[in-house]
């Protein structure tokens, strides 16, 4: 794949690219910081030590992710990061939901990481070099975090009715927002076209699905997928029809937002 | 959170070094201790390599008797060893230097 210079992209190309960039750095960012209250208060300090770290990993991806966006529209990254409305935000509704107990923090961060490689995996030969760079980065810091969430996800499920009792009920909650961090993005045949986008993201889901299937079989934890001809899985859930829009519509997320906007909002001009 | 376990960590900071005991920490299985021992002793890219081995196949050995034996072993101790090689060497100097009669002449060639 030759390399593409992001300024030679046609404008709808640029669009969608930028879509994709804040779609990504927002995911990072506010998962980051949903898991980052369990700072202080997770099962056990080492664990409350290793979620805050993962925690922190997250926000640095999303910081890398926010630089490049600012490359492509031009501005300031913090600008990005914490300047924004509500319903300026783009992460998926997956995102959502607050911090709940630990075992939905646990199935939330399993899904999402799960899905996040999958479609990290389309972005490996990406033809914009700045992005491929950072995706290759970020796929080095999540191969641990896989390890630690299929680790807890394993250990829930193999422990007393309690714990397999709420990750199942925080499974089947999750589940019809789990499939928005997949969803199709707007402009993503051109991000196709350009070499950049390896594969549409349906493509991504699909391979997501099937690599957890025989995982949540063998835990007989809630997979409400069905195999239509050939190897698709197909959902009768409800998916949200806006994937990534209208977040000003959450009240969780008003209020992670106001968490973590608060202090920039004391002053936005202050430098650091 | 059921039983917890100690694990002792070991690392070692850059390549050829030795393995230093780095510390430790609690886990309810070694799967999440080597995960701990990442995030305590490893994430800020202080370590190439770690040990994480649990206290109980830890062998302890603490008896006096055997570690601190009452008499004098400064003979068994190489450092011992040369110490008082050149306590003999300084003596002859200051011999011969003193001109003290009846010292055979070898002992300065030695």
């Amino acid at each position: 794949m030759t390399a593409v210079m992001a300024e030679a992209l046609d404008r709808g190309t640029r669009e969608a690219l930028a879509g994709l960039l804040l779609a990504m750095a927002d995911d990072e960012f506010v998962l980051g910081f949903w898991d980052s209250e369990w700072t202080g208060i997770a099962p056990l300090l080492e664990e409350d030590v290793a979620q805050s770290s993962i925690a922190q990993d997250e926000i640095g991806h999303a910081q890398a992710l926010y630089q490049l966006l600012a490359e492509v529209i031009g501005g300031d990254a913090d600008r990005i990061a914490f300047g924004r409305e509500p319903a300026a935000y783009r992460h998926a509704r997956l995102l959502d939901h607050a911090r709940t107990d630990w075992a939905f923090s646990i199935a939330r961060r399993f899904l999402y990481d799960t899905a996040d490689a999958a479609r990290l995996d389309l972005l490996v030969a990406c033809a914009w070099p700045p992005l491929a760079g950072v995706v290759a980065k970020m796929r080095r810091e999540e191969t641990y975090h896989l390890l630690h969430m299929h680790t807890w996800l394993e250990r829930l499920a193999s422990g007393g009715d309690d714990a397999r009792g709420r990750l199942a009920a925080a499974l089947e909650r999750l589940w019809p927002d789990a499939l928005t961090v997949l969803a199709p993005l707007p402009g993503e045949e051109l991000l196709v076209a350009a070499g950049i986008l390896a594969e549409p993201m349906a493509a991504a889901e699909q391979r997501w699905l099937a690599s957890l299937r025989p995982i949540f079989t063998r835990l007989e934890l809630p997979f409400p997928f069905i195999q239509l001809e050939g190897e698709r899985l197909e959902t009768t859930l409800a998916v949200p029809a806006e994937p990534r829009d209208g977040h000003d519509g959450s009240d969780s997320f008003r209020w992670l937002w106001g968490e973590f906007t608060m202090v920039y909002r004391s002053d936005p001009e202050a430098v650091w | 959170m059921r039983s917890l376990e100690v694990y002792e960590v070991f690392k070692r900071e850059r390549e050829g070094g030795p393995m230093i005991h780095a510390g430790n920490l609690l886990a309810p299985d070694p799967e999440l201790a080597s995960h701990y021992a990442r995030e305590f002793y490893g994430r800020r890219q202080e370590s190439i390599r770690l040990w994480i081995v649990p206290r109980a196949a830890i062998r302890e050995l603490d008896d006096p008797d055997l570690l601190q034996p009452p008499f004098d072993r400064s003979f068994k101790k190489p450092a011992g060893y040369s110490t008082e090689i050149k306590r003999k060497l300084a003596e002859a100097r200051g011999r011969v230097d003193g001109r003290v009669e009846g010292e055979p002449e070898e002992v300065e060639a030695g």
